[in-house]
Formats: C-alpha cells, sequence, structure tokens
C-alpha cells in the first residue's frame, strides 16, 4: 500500500482540482484542463503502480495442488486486510455515526486503479475530442468531479459517504449527459438518468436505514462483522438480541428475514446505478453526452459501482437466499436482453452502451451465485476494452464529423487504420477469445469464461438460479460476438456509404455543436484519422484489453486469489464456486468459445459477405426484429404508464388543492364574510399607519407592563 | 438572574431600531418634500440593515455565552408579570440555533430588497423590524402567554408585507394566510387558557413537569397541531402557503419559507412532545400519514406548476414534511434530523427563493415557460441554481441530505411505510427541481428579451454566496449544528419519556 499521503493525492486531488473549472474565466481553460489532467494522470499512475505492486508482492503461482486446497479452505480465517485513514467527522448523532474516511484494501484498491487509469487516459483523450467544443472547462472539471465522487464512493468506510459518492457521481453524470445543454435530447436524457437513478436510490436509502435499525451502524466494519461471525443484535426496538443470520424484522406489511430485506434493498439501488433490467432505460439514451464521458461514466466505472457495492457487502449476500437468487436473475436476463436490443441497434454508441448493459448483467449474475471474484474479475478486465470500444468509437465518430449512424458508415478501416486496429483489439477482448487450458486469450476470455464456469458449476450445486443464468450467458456469449462483429462490419468494411450523405444530417446533435458545425463545413468531409493525443488513450487501452486477463488471472479468481482479497471478499464456508469451476465438465470450457466462433460466421455472413441480409431483415420489420430495435418498448410502456400516470395524480392532486381543499376552507369562508374582506381590501390605500399604531402601541403598552414590574422586582 | 439581560437586548433591538426609523421620519417630515422618497427609502434600508446586523451580532453574543453542553434552558430572563404569568426568556440548543438562522436571514432580506422595493420602503423596512422581534421573541419565551403574544402578533407584520407589497392578488393572498392562521390559533388560545389554570401557570419548566390527564392532552394536542399544522404547513392546510408565497415580494418569501414555517415544527417540538406525550404517541400514526401525503402529494402537484414560485411553496411543504416524520418520530436520529431539516430548508429556500427573485426583479414575470436558456447569458446564476436546486433535492455534501437522511432513518424505526413513503418523495424531488432548472436555465433563449439579460449583480451576490457556503459547510460539517442541538433534542425526548 502506499503511504497515506500518496493516498489521501489520489482520492482528493481530483477534487480539488475541479473546483478550478469555477474560476476558467479568471484562469483560462488550458490551465483548467491541464491541471485536471495532470493531477488525474498522476493519480492513475499512482493507483496503478500500488495495484502492481500488490500483486507482485504476493509471491508467484501457487501449485495447481495447493491451490485446490487453498481454494476449499474456509475464507472465514482470513484476516481482513484493511487500512482506514479517517479524515473527520461527518454525521454524530447517538449511534448513527459516519466519518469522512479513506478505506484502502484489495476491494479499493482494484476500483482506484480502474477509476484513475481510465479517467486519465480519458482526460487526455478529450483534449483532442473536445478540441473544438467552447466549454473546455466545464468538461475537464466535471470530468474530475466525477472521478473524485468515484473514488469517495469506492473508499467510503460507510453506507453514508458511499451513498454521497454514489449520489456524486450521479450529479457528475447527469451533468455530463446533458453537456450539451443548448439541445432537447441530451437534457431529457440526462433527467431521465437523474431520475432513474433516484428510483434505485430509493431502494438504497432504504437499505441504509434497515442496515441502520439492525445494526444500529452504518459502518462497514460492525455491520460486516457482525454477518460473518453470525453476532446476536438487538435491533430497534426489541427486546432481545438474536443472530442476524436468523433474525426477523417488520418491513412494510410483513415479517421478514432482516438480511434479506437488506439484501434486496441494496440491489435495487445497484439496478438502478447499474442499469440493469427494469432501471436500464437511462443508460443508453445517456450516449446522448459526449463520447469520453460514455467511456469513463457509462462503461468503465459508474456503472459498475453496483457490482462493486454487491461484492464489497458479500458477507451479506453469503448469507441470504432470495436477494442472491434476485442479483442472479436479474443479471441474467439483462445479460441477454440488453444483447438482443443491442443487435438491432444501429447508432454506433448504443450498440456499445447495450453491450455494456448486457456485461454488467454477468457480473450481477455471477456475484448472485457466490463468484463474487469473479464479478470484480470482469469488472475490472471490461474497464479495459470497454473503454478502448467506446473511445475507439469517438475516435470514428470524431473522424466522421460527428456522425454516429453506422449505416452511414463503412469502409472506414483505410482512413483510420489505428482506430480500426484498436477496435478490433476490443472486439476480440470483449468476445472472450482465447484457448481453454492455456495462458493464451484476450483479457474477456479469462474473466468471462470465469464467470460460465462458476456459474454452471453453482448451478451443479443447486445455487437458486445457476443453471438459468449460465444458459442466459452462454447465449449472451453468442449475441455478444455477433453484434460485436456487426459493428466492426458496418463500420470498417464494405462499401463506403457516407459520400452519398451530407455528414450534418438530422441527428439529434445537429445543432448542438455550433463550433463543430464550422469544423464540419470548414473541411471536406474525408472521414481522418484521429490525432496522437487520441490515439495514445487507445493503445494503452488495448494492452489492458490484452494482457489485463492473463496477468491477473491468478490473483483475482485463481490461486492466489485468497491472499490477493484479503478477506475483502467473503464466502461463507459453504461457498466453494470457484473452486469447483474447476471440476465442470469439458464441454462448458468449450461452449463458449464455439458460440463465440458462432456469432462470429453468421455476423461475417450476413454483414460481410452478404452485407443485404443484414438490411433486409431490418427492412422487413418483423416483429422480432421490431421487438429488439424498440428495446423490448421499455420507454414506452413507462411512459404511459410511470410519467403519465404521475402526471396524471399531480395534475389531480393540484385540482383537489384548488376545488375542494381551498372550496371547503378559505374560499368557502371568505365567500360568508365577503364583507369583512371588502374592509379589508381598504388596507393597501393608506391605513398602514394604524396598523403600525397599533403595533407599536401594543409594543409600548407590554414595554410599559415590563418596566413597571421588573422596576417592582428590585 | 442578574447580568445583563442579553436575550431581551436581541429581541426588542429591532423593534426599538423600528421605533426610531418612524421617529426620525416623523421628524423630518417637514423636510421630506426636498429630499427624494427614493433617498429616503434607501436611507430606510441602510438603518434597517444597521439594525438587524447588531441584531445579527448580538445573536451570536448569546450564542458565545450559550453552553451545549447543558440541556436545559439558559441565560434565563425572568420577571414577574401578572400573577402566576411572568416575563420569561431563555434559550435551549433548538431555540438558538432557529434564532441564529433569523438574525442572520433578515439582513439578506432587506438587502435583497434593495432594488425590488420602491413604494413605502420605510415602512417596510419597519415591518421587518417589527417581525424580527416577533420572531425572536417566539424562540425566547419561556412563558406560554409570552410566547402566544409573540406568536400571534408576528401575524401581523407578515399579514402587511404580502398585503401591501405583494403582487396583483395580494389581498386574497393575504386573507387567506390570515384566516389559516387565525383559526389555528384562536383553538391554541382556548388550550393556553386551560392549560395555565389547570397547571397553575404558564411557565414552561412547570409545564413541562407537570402531567397532563391522557384524555385532556388528546384535546390540548389537537388543538396546538391545529396552529402548528397551519404554520408548518401540513396537508391538508397548506393551500394558504403557494398564494403567499406567489404574492409576496422576494424578501418576504425568504423569510415566511425561511423563518415563519418553522414555528410549527418548533410548536411540535417545544409543546406537543415534551408535554403531552401520551397524546403525541396516540396521533403518531395520524401525523405519519399527514407527513407522507405532504411529501407526496405537494411533490407531484410542485410538478405540474407553471408558476416558479408556486412550485418551490410546494417543494417546501413537501420539505416540511420531513420535520413532521422526524418530530414524530420520536427518537435522537428523528428528531436532530427535523431541527437540522428546519435550518437546512431556511438557507435553502430562501435561497431558491432569491434565486427566482433575481429574474423576477429582470423580467417581472415568474412564469416558467417565459424563461429557458438561461445559462447562456447568466452562467454564475446557473452555477447557483444549481447549487441549490441539488441541495433541495437532498445531494449529499448539500445540507438538504443530513436533514432528509436523518428524519428517514428516523423514520423507519418508528414506521417502515413511513420511511418508505417518505423516500418515494426523494425521487419526486429530483424529477419537479430538474424539470425546472432546465425549462428555465438550459436550452436555447426562445424569449428575445432574455438576450439582454444580465448575470447577478454584487447585491445578489452578497445575499446569495453565504447561503451557498453555509449549505454547503452544514452539508459537510453538519456536527456544526448537531452539537448546539443535542443537548435539548435529547431533553425533549427524555420530558417525553416521562424523565
Amino acid at each position: 500500500m502506499l503511504p497515506d499521503i500518496l493516498i489521501l493525492y489520489i482520492v482528493l486531488a481530483p477534487g480539488l482540482v475541479a473546483l478550478t473549472g469555477l474560476l476558467h474565466k479568471q484562469i483560462g481553460d488550458k490551465l483548467v484542463m491541464s491541471l485536471t489532467t495532470a493531477v488525474v494522470l498522476s493519480a492513475g499512475a499512482l493507483s496503478l503502480i500500488q495495484l502492481f505492486a500488490y500483486v507482485a508482492g504476493l509471491g508467484g503461482h501457487a501449485g495447481a495442488e495447493e491451490h485446490h486446497a487453498s481454494l476449499v479452505a474456509a475464507t472465514t480465517g482470513v484476516d481482513l486486510k484493511q487500512h482506514i485513514i479517517t479524515l473527520m467527522p461527518w454525521i454524530s448523532v447517538g449511534e448513527f455515526q459516519a466519518n469522512w474516511a479513506i478505506r484502502v484494501d484489495t476491494l479499493s484498491i482494484v476500483m482506484m486503479a480502474v477509476i484513475t487509469g481510465v479517467s486519465g487516459l480519458v482526460h487526455l483523450y478529450s483534449w483532442g475530442y473536445m478540441s473544438e467544443d467552447p466549454h473546455k472547462a466545464r468538461f475537464f472539471s466535471y470530468l474530475s468531479l466525477f472521478t473524485f465522487m468515484m473514488l469517495m464512493l469506492v473508499t467510503a468506510d460507510n453506507f453514508i459517504q458511499l451513498f454521497f459518492g454514489w449520489e456524486g457521481v450521479g450529479l457528475a453524470s447527469y451533468l455530463l449527459i446533458g453537456f450539451w445543454y443548448q439541445n432537447k435530447a441530451p437534457n431529457d436524457a440526462s433527467i431521465k438518468a437523474f431520475v432513474t437513478n433516484r428510483v434505485g436510490d430509493f431502494g438504497l436509502a432504504l437499505g441504509i436505514m434497515a442496515v441502520f435499525f439492525v445494526f444500529r451502524s452504518v459502518e462497514f466494519g460492525p455491520v460486516l462483522d457482525a454477518v460473518r461471525n453470525n453476532v446476536a443484535v438487538v435491533p430497534v426496538g426489541f427486546a432481545e438480541a438474536s443472530p442476524v443470520r436468523d433474525l426477523v424484522i417488520p418491513f412494510l406489511h410483513w415479517n421478514l428475514n432482516a438480511l434479506e430485506v437488506i439484501g434486496v434493498l441494496l440491489f435495487i439501488g445497484a439496478m438502478g446505478k447499474s442499469a440493469q433490467f427494469f432501471l436500464h432505460v437511462w443508460l443508453p439514451d445517456a450516449m446522448e453526452g459526449p463520447t469520453p464521458v460514455s467511456a469513463l461514466i457509462h462503461a468503465a466505472t459508474m456503472v459498475t459501482a453496483g457490482v462493486y457495492l454487491v461484492c464489497l457487502l458479500s458477507p451479506i449476500y453469503e448469507y441470504t437466499f432470495y436477494a442472491a437468487g434476485m442479483i442472479t436473475i436479474v443479471g441474467a436476463v439483462t445479460a441477454l436482453y440488453a444483447a438482443t436490443v443491442g443487435m438491432a441497434q444501429n447508432d454506433i454508441k448504443r450498440v456499445i452502451a447495450y453491450s455494456t448493459c448486457s456485461q454488467l448483467g454477468y457480473m450481477f449474475f455471477v456475484a448472485g451465485v457466490g463468484a463474487y471474484e469473479a464479478a470484480m474479475f470482469h469488472l475490472f478486465t471490461h474497464a479495459f476494452f470497454k473503454a478502448l470500444l467506446f473511445l475507439g468509437a469517438g475516435s470514428v465518430i470524431h473522424g466522421m464529423h460527428h456522425e454516429q449512424d453506422m449505416r452511414r458508415m463503412g469502409g472506414l478501416a483505410k482512413f483510420m487504420p489505428l482506430t480500426y486496429a484498436a477496435m478490433m483489439i476490443g472486439t476480440i477482448a470483449i468476445i472472450g477469445l482465447g484457448i481453454p487450458h492455456t495462458q493464451i486469450g484476450f483479457a474477456g476470455f479469462f474473466s468471462k469464461d470465469a464467470i460460465l464456469e462458476s456459474t454452471f458449476a453453482s448451478g451443479q450445486a443447486d445455487v437458486m438460479f445457476g443453471q438459468v443464468a449460465f444458459w442466459f450467458g452462454l447465449i449472451a456469449a453468442f449475441l455478444t460476438s455477433f453484434y460485436s462483429w456487426r459493428l466492426i462490419y458496418m463500420t470498417f468494411h464494405g462499401p463506403k456509404t457516407w459520400e452519398a450523405h451530407d455528414h450534418h444530417d438530422d441527428h439529434a446533435h445537429e445543432d448542438a455543436h455550433a463550433a463543430d458545425d464550422a469544423h464540419g463545413h470548414a473541411h471536406d468531409h474525408t472521414p481522418h484519422e484521429s490525432p496522437l493525443v487520441m490515439l495514445v488513450p487507445l493503445a494503452l487501452l488495448s494492452l489492458g484489453a490484452i494482457f489485463a486477463g492473463v496477468y491477473f488471472y491468478d490473483a483475482f479468481v485463481d490461486g492466489n486469489n485468497e491472499t490477493f482479497w484479503a478477506g475483502a471478499i467473503y464466502r461463507a464456508a459453504e461457498n466453494h464456486v470457484l473452486h469447483d469451476r474447476h471440476n465442470v465438465p469439458e464441454w462448458v470450457l468449450y461452449a463458449p468459445l464455439v458460440v463465440t466462433i458462432a456469432g462470429f460466421l453468421i455476423a461475417t455472413f450476413t454483414y460481410y459477405f452478404n452485407r443485404g441480409v443484414g438490411k433486409r431483415v431490418a427492412d422487413s420489420g418483423g416483429p422480432l426484429h421490431s421487438l429488439f430495435y424498440n428495446k423490448w418498448y421499455f420507454d414506452e410502456i413507462y411512459q404511459a404508464t410511470f410519467v403519465k400516470g404521475s402526471a396524471m395524480l399531480g395534475n389531480l392532486f393540484w385540482k383537489a388543492d384548488k376545488k375542494i381543499i381551498d372550496g371547503i376552507g378559505p374560499d368557502g369562508v371568505v365567500a360568508v364574510t365577503k364583507a369583512s374582506a371588502g374592509r379589508l381590501s381598504k388596507m393597501h390605500t393608506g391605513y398602514l399607519y394604524h396598523y403600525a399604531f397599533v403595533i407599536i402601541g401594543a409594543a409600548l403598552v407590554f414595554g410599559g407592563i415590563l418596566w413597571l414590574r421588573a422596576g417592582g422586582a428590585n | 438572574m442578574g447580568g445583563f439581560p442579553i436575550l431581551s437586548a436581541m429581541t426588542f433591538l429591532p423593534l426599538a431600531g423600528a421605533l426610531i426609523i418612524m421617529i426620525v421620519r416623523a421628524a423630518t417630515a417637514g423636510s421630506r418634500e426636498a429630499s427624494s422618497s427614493d433617498t429616503e427609502g434607501r436611507t430606510a434600508l441602510l438603518a434597517g440593515l444597521i439594525i438587524s446586523g447588531a441584531t445579527f451580532i448580538a445573536s451570536l453574543a448569546a450564542f458565545a455565552s450559550f453552553d451545549a453542553s447543558q440541556p436545559g434552558y439558559q441565560l434565563v430572563e425572568q420577571y414577574s408579570w401578572y400573577r402566576n404569568i411572568s416575563y420569561k426568556m431563555g434559550i435551549d440548543g433548538l431555540s438558538i440555533s432557529l434564532i441564529l438562522l433569523t438574525t442572520f436571514l433578515i439582513p439578506i432580506c432587506l438587502l435583497a430588497s434593495w432594488n425590488s422595493i420602491h413604494k413605502r420602503v420605510t415602512e417596510y423596512v419597519v415591518a421587518f423590524l417589527v417581525l424580527e422581534t416577533f420572531i425572536i421573541g417566539v424562540f425566547t419565551a419561556l412563558d406560554l402567554v409570552l410566547f402566544y403574544i409573540f406568536f400571534e402578533a408576528g401575524l401581523i407584520p407578515m399579514f402587511l408585507i404580502i398585503g401591501i407589497w405583494g403582487g396583483k392578488d395580494k389581498i386574497y393572498a393575504a386573507f387567506k394566510f390570515f384566516l389559516y392562521t387565525l383559526i389555528g390559533s384562536l383553538l391554541m388560545l382556548v388550550a393556553v387558557v386551560y392549560m395555565y389554570q389547570t397547571a397553575g401557570g404558564s411557565d414552561f419548566e412547570i409545564l413541562e413537569k407537570y402531567s397532563f390527564d391522557p384524555n385532556v392532552q388528546t384535546w390540548l394536542w389537537l388543538a396546538f397541531m391545529a396552529s402548528f399544522a397551519v404554520k408548518l404547513p401540513m396537508w391538508p392546510v397548506h393551500t394558504w402557503l403557494p398564494d403567499a408565497h406567489v404574492q409576496a415580494p422576494t424578501a418576504g418569501s425568504v423569510l415566511l419559507a425561511g423563518i415563519l414555517l418553522k414555528m410549527g415544527g418548533y410548536g411540535f417540538l417545544r409543546f406537543s412532545l415534551p408535554m403531552f406525550p401520551d397524546a403525541s404517541q396516540l396521533f403518531q400514526p395520524f401525523m405519519f400519514a399527514l407527513a407522507v401525503i405532504a411529501i407526496v402529494y405537494t411533490s407531484l402537484v410542485a410538478w405540474r406548476q407553471t408558476d416558479m414560485k408556486k412550485l418551490i411553496a410546494y417543494s417546501s411543504v413537501a420539505h416540511m414534511g420531513f420535520v413532521t416524520l422526524g418530530v414524530f418520530a420520536f427518537n435522537e436520529a428523528g428528531v436532530q434530523g427535523a431541527i437540522f431539516q428546519m435550518l437546512s430548508h431556511g438557507l435553502i429556500s430562501g435561497a431558491l427563493f432569491l434565486i427566482v427573485g433575481v429574474v423576477y426583479d429582470r423580467m417581472h414575470t415568474r412564469e416558467i415557460a417565459a424563461y429557458g436558456g438561461l445559462v447562456h447569458r447568466m452562467p454564475v446564476y446557473a452555477t447557483f441554481f444549481m447549487l441549490f436546486t441539488m441541495a433541495n433535492v437532498g445531494l449529499p455534501g448539500t445540507s438538504g441530505f443530513i436533514g432528509e437522511i436523518l428524519t428517514m432513518v428516523g423514520g423507519f424505526q418508528a414506521s417502515t411505510w413511513a420511511a418508505a413513503g417518505a423516500a418515494l418523495g426523494v425521487i419526486f424531488s429530483a424529477v419537479y427541481m430538474l424539470t425546472l432548472y432546465r425549462r428555465t436555465v438550459f436550452g436555447q433563449i426562445t424569449n428575445p428579451e432574455l438576450n439582454s439579460i444580465k448575470d447577478m449583480n454584487m447585491i445578489e451576490w452578497i445575499c446569495i454566496a453565504p447561503l451557498a457556503f453555509l449549505t454547503i459547510l452544514f452539508g459537510v460539517a453538519p456536527n456544526l449544528i448537531f452539537n448546539i442541538t443535542e443537548g435539548s433534542a435529547l431533553r425533549i425526548l427524555n420530558l417525553m419519556a416521562g424523565g
């Protein structure tokens, strides 16, 4: 671990430099950009050094026999390696104690590296991508603000600071989605994101209240320790103590197991932030934000906060049946659902957005079956290749002068070969190409296979919904391969379809970029490769997309996993899923490879050799395609029910105020006492002095009495 | 006793100042023709600022002598008045925090009126100063009769502020305000008289020790509740508030939302809980129901508003719902949260009304539809507006969060239904505030009159920046408040438990 002072620098410095954005008029855009970029990049370098040093310090490979033995050993015996830097008390009200603190353990070390690493590169990339935007200082300061909030989230030592970071990243996300605030679409999308997240936060907030009710603490230490050791607790108002895992509490109309209630409520929060099924609707719309934002917030970091939360709270989920089952099934459904929608989208960013949604589903279902390490591993590798894909897409969009519709791309490989190479690496990583039983494979191969194997093993061990999740995940892997290659072919291969069009089409961004329009018209419309400042981040992320899997496999999910996590992730004594995954049938290892190749072949056939097929399917408007293309009509359904319903209720209540309450109350009285009201209305024509006289007279009399009495008392 | 009566001095300083202003004005009436009435107005405002500033300093002095580790009433001044009624003043953590809020906001109110009030300015200043005395009196009085006098007297200047300096429907609004509060007050008066006779005195400490018969408590509780529910305001007696706000001048709204509403919460904490504990227990579910209705119902209504001030007024009702929830949770988190929520809402809603006032002074309309795209012309304004928008939706890191989460945490312990209902309001607050912000600040400028609109001026800066500072300060370090209020919160809960 780094010295405290450097940890403080990593977490707090991005927050401080974010404030320089307020002074951009005085100090200039360039200085704001330089300061934020320098600080976040240096924080990123430090965090990565910390992670690498930590992994290197674990020692070499454990032998095969040995590591199986260690995986079987109950993790309860592992001491939690954790270092907490307390900054100052935040809220101290009776037993409700929350500090501003920085918690350093393996989970936060991994998250810090992901956050600051990707954020640093995104800052750098934005020098190129946002070069023509008139509000650069604002953009960079929002990015740094986000980085700070995300770091506060992952280093919190209590639920309240976690909530601070949680809502703080929501604010940054809101501001960045709506960055181009002149326009309708970004404004709509930013509000949708904030409000949908608030629906999740409704659950999260109630979950925190339930935690305090049960444990009389909101600090992770005491709460998670109590669950690990099944301590007897006395909830507020309860007469006697009972072991926390068996505790039953009243919640709304029911009496329920306390951990189940807490687990489900907190997971609802995670569903909002991580765009899981039912609460996923904001994520695709969030693509209205500038692309670097999509890479940082809506792919690599913020949306993974839910996964982080579930892993952090692994002690709780280890002892829940329904809450964990809910995570599994919601994750599995999301993985599959988002992949089906991703197949039918034409906007390059939306394809990647649905892909993100789907990959988050993988992380959740594997956490739900108890392999939290595999979830964190996928979170880690996904950060690299998904940020790479987004920044690559950004490079395409930049090169195409803000065109995002893949139907108007094609044949770009020639014009932007480096971007093409980066996107290929990202694609191969996300589909998880690699050779089973070897160390050969891209990052996604290691993490996705760990997920599918663990899930299959859990299904064998009768973990709730494990079987279902495995099959959903496998089908989603097939779809992932298909839509990823479809994206590559539509964008980079085939005939150029962009010459025929004016690039300033009817897309929502058209008047968003007054400056960009000028840029577009001043130059010719030939796509161009992006500048170096954008390509360097692509190159670095490519390294991660290739090597992050093989390098960190052992530490995250294999032989060294116990020493690596050092108690930051907890598995119950009877949970052997990470061990059992080595005993799954041989076909389970090859199945992902087979479906991935199948997806590749079908995409190649329909979008490379015979490009008309995809278009014909889309044009034919079959019911399945319509369903996928229209995202299963979620937006329409929510609009018709929740949005319209609330608006109707609001109008109804407003009428009730005016007609019923006022009608019976004051207006009714007024009607009866019209005469006195008439007299009152004379007031404004000059009776003020009378009133003032009355007030002052009363005060004088009052004061006089007081004076006499006080005198009398002496 | 003995020593300098700082509480009385602080309380009556504004009234004395108002008198001096009136006297000077009367004395110079002859030469008034020569100087323009505007000069006179500026002078009066300046005098008002100095007097209210001095009052603020006096309240800080009182605070400096206040010992937060002592839960009981402090700096007590007592003079026998009439039979068992005495002129008795004193403060505890609950009252000093509300007094500081009052003395802090009044100078801001007067300063905010600098450019927006042009008629009868002297009277306006006098009304504010007189009101300040009555409000401080409400929070310092330790005798029920004295309290009642201040509590009711405050009605008059506020009534005048709305009725004289208000908008075009000011008479209707002022009358509605008057009617609602008066009916509550009359019921309370009956209770006050009864309590005085039964307990043999009107001293708070006597009443706190006296155990009223549970059946009697029910009636007394209801009578007090009638008055406090109107002030807070609680659903369904809230409909005076939107009208009063819409018609009141900006400073009137700041005062109304910032302080006058808090008298309701103060009343519940000072009287209902410690003096009628059994009745409070009895009515807990009823109050929770009203709190949740207030939060959800008015949040939805707020969303449908087309008038900026009305929207924020409805939002105030919703936020006061959290106060009710916290108070009637009867636990430390709830009560501390409720007190904090009152202070925090005083800052945030005050700031939001100032924010509306900034553009109203320029455009003379509160219609949301008349705005849009302000960010292009008023970036500083947009930044402040965003801060208070986020504070109003309870974003952690702002003071708005602390009050909401603690009242809900407290509420959860008493009723998970109430907490869940209140948490729903947290969703809706995001809906109406972000919609308001987006319609006024974001988007393109469509109203050509906005093309030449100016960003915040120096006076507006001075009014709003301190509120912004405190909103964040108390959001990050709320213990600054909790350290003050802890003793009295626990004392109230102890009294309620019969201790």
